[in-house]
């Protein structure tokens, strides 16, 4: 068994659609793990806020 | 182990933290693996007779198909414990399973209308199967969008569940249409086939990596997604005590 990567008179179909489901998975990792960590950062920012003016913070 | 703590990891907000901390990661990692073994198969498998080369874009259309329905069974249950049970994590389940069934939903509808050009002759026709996976993207963006629409988000939230719920008819037309109408879009090839339509044995290892792929794929971003809500509830709550010792 060999890899067979020539697609020949399909390719402009088969490429792209590989294309399009890789820059997809790539854009929701990246958005889901960007936004988690932004979040993670300002209630952390809060907390520290808090802490300093000696009230107690929450649960998640 | 008590019955009723048995999910405690899954309802209580701090044990869910402890333990999509680790699964996320582990999820992530299974799902790479699956997806390099499952490409390294899509591309070493023979051409089919019938579809040639075209017969490797079933390794990612029917997992994107699949999942695009699984997610919204999930959309619907974390929808219906958030509403009936006043679940809040279910509450932010749904909201964080909604746009990655979108995605996928949408990757399905393109790589299926990639797919039908070359044998179908046609990007796009309006059959039982093409129009009723078009509602269920629909019916994600709609969920996305009325979450968004309302400023009151326990308005917003109980509105968007309904609407989830009500969306849940649609699953069964998606799957049985193939069978219900006469459709261009062919019947169930995998676990579902009838006799003689069953996919050959040789694309079967790359079909069921690739799945097990994008299943656990949709597994770590869910778990990540909600752990997002979480801090951002826990921020807003934080923002709000600060705002009210201010005063």
């Amino acid at each position: 068994m060999s890899f067979d990567f020539d697609a020949g008179k399909y390719a402009v179909y088969l490429w792209p659609a590989f294309a399009i489901s890789a820059a997809a998975f790539a854009w929701m990792i990246a958005d889901s793990l960007l936004t988690t960590r932004r979040w993670k950062r300002e209630a952390e920012r809060l907390q520290a806020e808090l802490n300093e003016v000696g009230q107690e913070g929450v649960g998640p | 182990m008590d019955a009723r703590h048995t999910f405690d990891f899954l309802t209580n907000p701090e044990r869910f933290m402890a333990f999509s901390r680790w699964a996320a990661p582990w999820l992530g990692a299974l799902s790479a693996l699956a997806g390099i073994a499952g490409l390294i198969m899509t591309f070493l498998v023979p051409e089919d007779y019938q579809q040639g080369d075209t017969v490797r874009m079933m390794f990612i259309h029917i997992p994107a198909a699949s999942l695009a329905i699984f997610i919204y069974v999930c959309l619907g249950a974390a929808s219906f414990l958030a509403l009936v049970f006043r679940q809040a994590l279910a509450d932010l389940a749904a909201q964080a399973c909604a746009p990655i069934g979108a995605a996928y939903t949408a990757l399905a509808l393109i790589t299926g209308s990639l797919w039908g050009k070359p044998m179908w002759g046609a990007w796009w026709v309006w059959d039982a199967r093409l129009t009723s996976v078009l509602v269920l993207l629909l019916f994600y963006l709609g969920y996305m969008a009325l979450r968004g629409a309302l400023e009151d988000e326990q308005k917003a939230a109980r509105a968007a569940a309904i609407l989830a719920l009500v969306g849940l008819i649609n699953l069964p037309i998606v799957k049985f249409s193939v069978e219900w109408w006469n459709t261009l879009h062919q019947g169930s090839s995998t676990f579902m086939a009838k006799d003689g339509d069953g996919l050959p044995a040789i694309y079967a290892w790359p079909a069921v990596l690739m799945g097990l792929a994008y299943l656990g794929g949709f597994g770590a971003l869910w778990l990540v997604r909600i752990r997002g809500l979480v801090w951002r509830r826990k921020a807003r709550s934080l923002a709000m005590k600060l705002a009210e010792g201010a005063r």
